[in-house]
C-alpha cells in the first residue's frame, strides 16, 4: 500500500521525485488521509462519474489527452484488481489530492479561518517577479538599498521586524519596537516605540503597518489584562465572569492564530536562513510578511476592538446594563458583528438567564453581585412581609411555622412590621430600568419583575403550602430561557406571570380572605350592615353627646359587643369580628363624644399590603361623615315619631295645631334630603364602587400591584363621592362644609322642636289637670306658661327650619354644577320634582 | 333587634295572616313545625323580626290570631302549619257566633275580651328586645276584622304609644260587596284608621280582583289566589326588615320617610311581576328590567288600590323595594329615565324623589325572574277611594237602612253622633288629601282636630266608663 502510494506520488508529483523529505512527507499525509473517512460512505460510489471528472481535469491541464488515455488505462486496470476493495475512495482521495492546492504550505494552515485571498498574495509577486526579472539596470529601490547599505542604516530586515510585530500582537515590546512603558512620559502613555537606531532605518510605511498591527496587541493586551484581573478578583458579577469566559475563549482562539503564524514565520526564516538564494522566492509565495501578517490579523482586530469595548463597558456598566451594552451592537448592519455579537450575547447572557429563571419560576432573588434588573433594599432584604406572630391565632395552619422567629424578633423587627406590607411590598424590591436588558422590553420587564415579586410574596408572606403546585406547573411551561429564543422568552413570561398573578389573588381572596375583609370594612365602616349601625347608634347615640374625656373605651367595646349580638354582624365570621374595634380619636378640649368616636377595623399582614395604613385612613374618614348622616337620620326618626305619632295622642293643644304642621312639612324635607344623601352615598358611591372592585378582584387579572390600585381607587372614589368633593382647589371641601352645617342646621331644629313639644306636652297636662279640676279631681298644680315662652320657642323653630330650607336649596343647586356627574346626579335626586329649582 | 307583633283579627285577617306566614317560613326556610330546614343555613336574613325562638329550637311567629266565630282558626289548626303557632297566642271567642258583619257587636266584644287579648299582646311585647311595632291584618267591611280591630287599634294606640301600628287593611270591593253594611262598618273602622293607626297599607278588594283577572287571568280570583297575592305585597314590604341592607332596616324610617304629615298616612302599593311561584297560574312576565320594574312599578293598573286619578293627583312620597340581582348603575339609570318622561308627578309643597331600597331576596326561594319590586307610595288619587266610601255611606245612611242593629250596642244606644263623626272624619281625610295637591297645604288647617278635641278621646271616656272606680 505504501509502495503503491508512493509510486503515485512520484508520478503525480513530479517534484517529489528528487525530495526525499517531501515524499515522505506526502506520503504521510496521504497515508492519514486514507486512514480516515474522507469522502464518506454514506454517499453511492459513483465511478464513472469521478472520472469523468478525473479525465475533464487531466484535459485542462494537458490538453492533448495522453495523460487521460493513461489515467484511462490505469483505471481499467485498477477495476480489474479483485484484491484492491475501495477503489472508489482510493481515486476520490487521488483526485481531491490533485486538486488540491498545488503547494504543500498550505498544508500547516488548515484550520486557518479564512484562507488569505489568493488575490492579494498572487497581485506582489508579479511585481516582484518583474523587478527581479529586469535584466541590468537597476530599480530605483535597489538604488536606494544599496545606498542606505552603503552608509550603514540600511532598512531594518522585515523578519526582525516580523518577529517584534507578532510579540506586539502579544502585547509584549519587542527589539525594536515597544511598547511605551507605563510611567514614562504621560503623554506616550500606550504609545507605540520604535526603537530608532543609526545603524537601521525603519520606513514609514513599515512603521504605520506596524503601527496599525500592533492596535491589535494593544486591544489584546487590555482584554487580557481585563480577563486576568477578574480571574482571581472577588466580588465580579456573574454576567462579567461570563463575558470573562467567553473572553478567554476568543483569546485562545487568537493564541492559536499567533502561533501558527509564529510556525509559518520560523519555518520560511529557518528556510530563508539555510538556503538563502531560494529566501526571496520562497518568501513572496509562502513567508510572511507584515502586509500578509496583516491580512491575516485584519479580522482579529474587528474583533479586538468589539472585545475591548466589551471590556470598556464593565467600568460603567455592569449587568444587565452591560448584556444592554452589547445588545446595543446587534443592531447592526455588518453580520460580522451581529454574529460576533449574538455569539457573545448568547454567552454573556446565561447567567442572566439563570437569575431570571429563578426569579420568574420561584421568586427568589439570587444575584449576588446585584446585576439583575431587580434590586432588594438591604435593609429590608431580611423581612418577611408577614411577621410570623401575627400569624398565631385564628388564621390558622401556619400558627406554628414561624413561632420561633416571633419569639426570636426583636423590637426593631416589630417595629418595620408596623410599617406595614405595603411599605414592604413597595420598597423590598425596586425596579432598575437602566439594569433592564433591551431585547426583553419594559413591558415585560415589568411583568418579570412583578410576577417574581408576587411569588416571592406568596412564598415569604404566604407560607404557601401549595406552593410545590404552582412551582411545577410554572417549571413545565418554563422549558429553558435563553438569548436566542426571545419568543419562547415572552411566552414563558406571560406564563409566568399569568400563573403567579392568578396564584396571588386565589392567595389573598381564599386564603387570607381579602374579600372577607374588604366586605367588613363595607358593612361596618361604610355602615353596610343597616342594622348593625341602627344598633350601635340607638345604644351609643345618649353616651356620646357626654364631653369626649368622659367616655371609657371599655364601655364603648361592650356596647360594641352588644350591637354585633343584637344584629345580623353575629353571623360575621369571628376573625371579621375579632378585628372591629370602637375607640375614640384623640380629642381636644372640649369636643364629646360625637366629635371623636370612631369604628376601626384592624388587620395584619400581608392584607395591610392592600389595606394599608394610609387607606385606614381614608375608611374613617367615611365613616365619620357616614356615621353623621346616620345620627341625624336617627334623630329625625325620634322626632317624626314625636311629631306624627306623639303629637296626635297626647298633644291636645289645638290652637297650635298650624305650627305642628309646619314643623312637619320642614321635617319632611329635612327626611327626605338626609335619606337621598344618604341612598346617594350608598348606592351611587358605595355599591357603584364596590361593583367595579369585585368585577376587578373576580376577573383575577393583574398583579398585587394592581389590585392595590384598584382598591385604592375604589377607596378614593368614594371619599370623593360622599364627600361631594370638588376639583377646584381652595374649594374643595366648600360643598361638605355646607352639608355639615345642614346637619348642624337639623340637629338644631331638633332640639328646637323638643323644647316645643315640651312645651306643648306641658300646656296640655295644665288643661288635662284643669278639667280634672272642674270635675272635682285635684291632680296637682300646674304653673302657668310664660306668655314669652312660646313665641320664642315657635321663632326658634321656625328660624331653624327657614335655615334648613336655605341651605338645602343651596347645596341642590351647587351640586347641579358639580363638576363630577355622580354629585350632579345627588342634585337630580334631591330636586327630583324640580322643587329647589331656582325661582325666577 | 326591632320586633313586630302581628294581630290578625276576623275571618279575612287570618286567613291573609296564614298565607303570609306560609309564605314567610318559606322565605327563611322555617318548615310547617317551625324548625329550622338543615339546609337554610345561608343567613342574612333576620327571623327574629317576625318569629322567636323557643327554648326547643322552634322558631314561633310572633302572631296572635284573634276571630270570633272558629271556622278559619279552625282551618288553620287543622293544616300542616297547626303547630307553627304559639297556641296560647289564639283566641276563638267561647260563644262561637261571631260578630254578624256588625261594627257595633265587634267592638262591643272587643270590650268583653279586652283583658284576655292584652294578655297576649302584653306577653309578645314583653318577650322582645325592643318592640317596634304592631302589624295588624284585617278587613274592614265585616264584623270582628272592622269592629274588635277599631277597639283594638284604639287600646294598642294607648297602650303603647311610641310604638308603631301599621295595618293591612282590606277595604271592600265597592260595587259587589257581600255584606249590606258594609259602608258602615269600613266608616266607623276608618275612623279609627286615621286616628290610632300610623301607617295603614290599603289593599282594595276590588282593585285584588281586577288585578287577578288582568294578570293572572281569572274571571273570579279565589280566596287564595287573593291572599297570595296580598302575601306577597306583605312579604316584599317587610323585606327590607327581614333582610337588612344599608338602609331602611326598621319600620320607623320606612313610614318616616312616607308619611310627612300624621293623617295622610294610606298607602297604596304596587308589585310587579306576578308569576306563578307566587301565585297559582299567574302569566309570566319576561322582561324584568330595573327599569321596567320600576315603571310597570307607577301604572296606575298595577295598584292595588282602585282610584279614579285625576289630572291633579300627585305622589306624596314613593319608596320602591326592588328585590332581586340587581346592578346599582341600572337603578340610577332608571332613576334618570323615570325623571326625564316625567312618569311620576309630585307634590308641590316639598321636595319628593323615588326612595329605591334595594335587598336580597330569599336564597330558599326559586324566582324565575330577575327582579321584582313592590312599590309603598303615598299618593293623593286615594282621596278617590275615601269619596266612593262617603258616596256608599251616604246612600246608605240616607235610608236609615240597617241601622237597629247597631242601635243594641251600647255605644249606639244614646244615638248616631259616632256615625256622623266617622263620616266628617273621612271627609276630612278627602279633603286633606286634596289638599296636598296644593303648593298652599303648607298652611293647610285641619278642622277636625277641633272637633275631635272637643269630644275628647272617645277611647278614653269608653275605658273611663269601663272602670268601677
Amino acid at each position: 500500500m505504501a509502495q503503491a502510494l508512493e509510486s503515485l506520488i512520484t508520478s503525480l508529483v513530479p517534484a517529489s521525485r528528487d525530495d526525499a523529505l517531501l515524499r515522505t512527507e506526502l506520503l504521510a499525509h496521504c497515508q492519514e488521509i486514507l486512514n480516515s473517512h474522507i469522502g464518506g460512505h454514506n454517499h453511492e460510489p459513483d465511478l464513472g462519474h469521478l472520472s469523468d471528472l478525473v479525465k475533464r481535469q487531466l484535459l485542462q491541464s494537458s490538453p492533448n489527452g495522453s495523460a487521460s488515455l493513461k489515467f484511462t488505462n490505469l483505471l481499467s486496470r485498477l477495476l480489474d484488481q479483485p484484491v484492491l476493495s475501495r477503489k472508489h475512495a482510493s481515486i476520490l482521495f487521488l483526485q481531491s489530492l490533485a486538486s488540491s492546492s498545488s503547494r504543500p504550505a498550505t498544508v500547516f494552515l488548515p484550520t486557518l479561518a479564512p484562507p488569505p485571498p489568493s488575490r492579494i498574495s498572487a497581485s506582489p509577486s508579479p511585481v516582484e517577479v518583474h523587478v527581479s526579472r529586469l535584466p541590468g539596470g537597476k530599480s530605483k529601490a535597489d538604488i536606494l538599498r544599496e545606498y542606505r547599505l552603503k552608509i550603514g542604516r540600511p532598512h531594518l530586515s522585515e523578519h526582525l521586524l516580523l518577529r517584534d510585530t507578532l510579540y506586539l500582537l502579544q502585547g509584549i515590546s519587542g527589539k525594536y519596537v515597544r511598547f511605551s512603558i507605563q510611567g514614562d512620559d504621560p503623554e506616550m502613555e500606550n504609545k507605540l516605540v520604535f526603537m530608532d537606531d543609526s545603524k537601521y532605518i525603519i520606513s514609514a510605511p513599515t512603521k504605520a503597518l506596524i503601527h496599525r498591527l500592533s492596535e491589535v496587541g494593544y486591544l489584546y493586551t487590555r482584554v487580557e489584562g481585563f480577563v486576568r484581573e477578574r480571574e482571581g478578583a472577588s466580588g465580579v458579577g456573574m454576567i462579567e465572569q461570563s463575558l470573562c469566559h467567553h473572553l478567554q475563549a476568543q483569546l485562545t482562539e487568537y493564541y492559536r492564530l499567533i502561533a501558527i503564524l509564529e510556525s509559518q514565520m520560523s519555518a520560511s526564516s529557518n528556510r530563508a536562513f539555510s538556503d538563502p538564494e531560494c529566501q526571496s522566492l520562497k518568501e513572496e509565495e509562502t513567508g510572511l510578511t507584515l502586509r500578509r501578517l496583516d491580512v491575516w490579523i485584519n479580522e482579529w482586530r474587528l474583533r479586538m476592538r468589539m472585545m475591548s469595548v466589551c471590556v470598556e463597558g464593565t467600568r460603567d456598566a455592569q449587568g444587565g446594563a452591560l448584556v444592554n451594552l452589547i445588545h446595543g451592537y446587534t443592531d447592526n448592519g455588518d453580520p460580522f458583528v451581529r454574529k460576533f455579537t449574538d455569539q457573545l450575547l448568547e454567552e454573556v447572557s446565561k447567567p442572566f438567564f439563570a437569575t431570571l429563571h429563578k426569579w420568574l419560576f420561584s421568586g427568589e432573588l439570587y444575584d449576588p453581585f446585584s446585576e439583575f434588573f431587580v434590586a432588594v433594599d438591604p435593609t429590608l432584604a431580611h423581612m418577611q412581609y408577614v411577621h410570623p406572630s401575627s400569624l398565631a391565632g385564628g388564621i390558622g395552619p401556619f400558627g406554628g411555622d414561624g413561632g420561633f422567629g416571633g419569639l426570636g424578633g426583636d423590637g426593631d423587627d416589630i417595629s418595620v412590621d408596623r410599617d406595614g406590607g405595603l411599605k414592604l411590598w413597595e420598597a423590598k424590591y425596586q425596579f432598575q430600568e437602566d439594569m433592564l436588558p433591551m431585547f426583553v422590553g419594559e413591558a415585560f420587564g415589568k411583568k418579570i419583575f412583578s410576577t417574581g415579586k408576587s411569588l416571592n410574596f406568596i412564598r415569604y408572606s404566604c407560607h404557601d403550602s401549595d406552593w410545590v403546585v404552582t412551582r411545577e406547573k410554572m417549571s413545565n411551561t418554563g422549558g429553558t430561557l435563553k438569548y436566542s429564543d426571545i419568543a419562547g422568552l415572552e411566552r414563558s413570561i406571560d406564563a409566568a406571570y399569568q400563573i403567579a398573578s392568578h396564584r396571588l389573588f386565589d392567595v389573598f381572596i381564599d386564603k387570607f380572605n381579602l374579600l372577607d375583609h374588604l366586605r367588613a370594612l363595607k358593612h361596618y365602616l361604610l355602615l353596610g350592615h343597616g342594622d348593625f349601625a341602627d344598633q350601635l347608634m340607638e345604644a351609643l347615640g345618649p353616651s356620646l353627646t357626654r364631653p369626649a374625656n368622659a367616655l371609657l373605651r371599655h364601655n364603648l367595646t361592650a356596647t360594641l359587643e352588644t350591637a354585633i349580638r343584637s344584629s345580623n354582624a353575629q353571623n360575621d365570621p369571628p376573625d371579621v369580628l375579632r378585628r372591629l374595634d370602637a375607640r375614640m380619636l384623640e380629642y381636644s378640649h372640649g369636643e364629646i363624644g360625637w366629635d371623636v368616636f370612631t369604628l376601626e377595623y384592624k388587620v395584619g399582614a400581608p392584607i395591610d399590603t392592600v389595606l394599608d395604613p394610609d387607606s385606614m385612613v381614608k375608611y374613617l374618614k367615611l365613616f365619620n361623615h357616614l356615621w353623621q348622616m346616620k345620627r341625624i337620620e336617627g334623630t329625625l326618626n325620634v322626632g317624626w315619631m314625636r311629631i306624627a305619632g306623639g303629637a296626635r295622642t297626647f298633644l291636645r293643644v289645638p290652637e297650635l295645631d298650624p305650627q305642628w304642621h309646619q314643623i312637619r312639612i320642614v321635617m319632611a324635607e329635612m327626611i327626605h334630603f338626609m335619606r337621598q344623601m344618604q341612598a346617594y352615598c350608598q348606592l351611587e358611591v358605595i355599591e357603584c364602587s364596590w361593583k367595579v372592585l369585585l368585577d376587578f378582584l373576580n376577573k383575577k387579572e393583574g398583579d398585587l400591584d394592581a389590585m392595590i390600585e384598584a382598591h385604592r381607587t375604589y377607596l378614593d372614589r368614594m371619599v370623593k363621592k360622599v364627600l361631594l368633593l370638588s376639583p377646584k382647589s381652595g374649594k374643595q371641601e366648600s360643598l361638605l362644609n355646607q352639608v355639615k352645617e345642614v346637619f348642624s342646621t337639623i340637629l338644631m331644629f331638633r332640639d328646637a322642636t323638643d323644647n316645643f313639644y315640651y312645651y306643648c306636652l306641658s300646656e296640655s297636662s295644665r288643661r288635662d289637670g284643669k278639667l280634672d279640676e272642674q270635675r272635682g279631681v285635684y291632680t296637682g298644680t300646674e304653673q302657668a306658661n310664660d306668655p314669652e315662652t312660646l313665641p320664642r320657642l315657635i321663632n326658634q323653630v321656625k328660624q331653624y327650619g327657614a335655615v334648613f330650607s336655605e341651605r338645602a336649596q343651596t347645596i341642590a343647586q351647587g351640586l347641579q354644577a358639580h363638576p363630577d356627574l355622580d354629585c350632579r346626579f345627588l342634585g337630580i335626586r334631591l330636586s327630583f320634582s324640580d322643587f329647589y329649582r331656582k325661582k325666577t | 333587634m326591632r320586633e313586630i307583633v302581628t294581630l290578625q283579627l276576623g275571618q279575612c285577617g287570618n286567613q291573609m295572616g296564614s298565607v303570609f306566614w306560609q309564605r314567610l317560613c318559606a322565605e327563611h326556610g322555617i318548615n310547617k313545625e317551625g324548625i329550622l330546614e338543615e339546609w337554610a343555613t345561608e343567613g342574612g336574613d333576620r327571623k327574629d323580626v317576625f318569629f322567636y325562638q323557643a327554648d326547643d329550637e322552634h322558631y314561633i311567629p310572633r302572631a296572635i290570631l284573634v276571630d270570633l266565630e272558629p271556622r278559619v282558626i279552625n282551618n288553620i289548626l287543622a293544616s300542616p302549619y297547626a303547630n307553627l303557632y304559639n297556641p296560647e297566642n289564639i283566641f276563638v271567642s267561647k260563644d262561637g257566633g261571631g260578630a254578624g258583619n256588625n261594627w257595633a257587636l265587634g267592638h262591643a266584644h272587643g270590650e268583653k275580651i279586652y283583658e284576655e287579648i292584652m294578655e297576649m299582646i302584653d306577653r309578645e311585647a314583653e318577650g322582645s328586645d325592643s318592640l317596634e311595632g304592631f302589624m295588624a291584618m284585617h278587613s274592614i267591611a265585616g264584623g270582628t276584622g272592622s269592629g274588635l280591630g277599631s277597639f283594638l287599634l284604639e287600646r294598642l294606640n294607648d297602650k303603647f304609644p311610641k310604638k308603631l301600628i301599621q295595618t293591612y287593611s282590606v277595604f271592600p270591593n265597592a260595587h259587589e260587596g257581600d255584606v249590606v253594611v258594609q259602608p258602615y262598618n269600613s266608616m266607623l273602622t276608618l275612623k279609627r284608621l286615621v286616628n290610632h293607626a300610623d301607617s295603614v297599607v290599603v289593599l282594595d278588594n276590588g282593585a285584588l280582583a281586577r288585578i287577578s283577572a288582568e294578570r293572572l287571568h281569572v274571571q273570579t280570583p279565589s280566596f287564595d289566589q287573593t291572599n297570595q297575592l296580598v302575601s306577597t305585597v306583605m312579604a316584599a314590604s317587610t323585606q327590607t326588615l327581614r333582610y337588612p341592607g344599608y338602609m331602611n332596616n326598621d319600620l320607623v324610617g320606612i313610614i318616616a320617610s312616607l308619611i310627612p304629615t300624621p293623617r295622610c298616612h294610606f298607602l297604596m302599593t304596587s308589585y310587579t311581576p306576578f308569576t306563578s311561584d307566587q301565585i297559582d297560574k299567574a302569566k309570566p312576565i319576561r322582561r324584568t328590567t330595573v327599569l321596567d320594574v320600576m315603571r310597570r312599578l307607577l301604572q296606575p293598573k298595577n295598584r292595588m288600590v282602585s282610584t279614579r286619578p285625576s289630572k291633579t293627583a300627585c305622589y306624596i312620597s314613593i319608596l320602591n323595594i326592588i328585590q332581586g340581582d340587581v346592578d346599582p348603575t341600572d337603578v340610577h339609570q332608571s332613576l334618570l329615565r323615570i325623571r326625564e318622561r316625567q312618569l311620576a308627578n309630585f307634590i308641590p309643597w316639598g321636595p319628593a324623589s323615588p326612595q329605591v331600597a334595594l335587598t336580597r331576596r330569599s336564597p330558599y326561594i326559586t324566582a324565575n325572574h330577575r327582579v321584582s319590586g313592590l312599590m309603598l307610595a303615598n299618593h293623593t288619587s286615594i282621596a278617590s277611594l275615601f269619596k266612593q266610601m262617603l258616596d256608599q255611606f251616604d246612600k246608605l245612611k240616607k235610608k236609615n237602612a240597617f241601622l237597629d242593629q247597631y242601635k243594641k250596642e251600647r255605644m249606639f244606644e244614646n244615638g248616631l253622633e259616632e256615625f256622623d263623626d266617622a263620616r266628617a272624619t273621612c271627609e276630612e281625610l278627602m279633603k286633606e288629601y286634596k289638599a296636598c295637591e296644593s303648593p298652599d297645604y303648607i298652611t293647610y288647617v285641619s278642622g277636625q282636630v277641633i272637633s275631635s278635641f272637643s269630644l275628647l278621646n272617645p277611647s278614653q271616656g269608653a275605658q273611663d266608663g269601663d272602670q268601677p272606680a
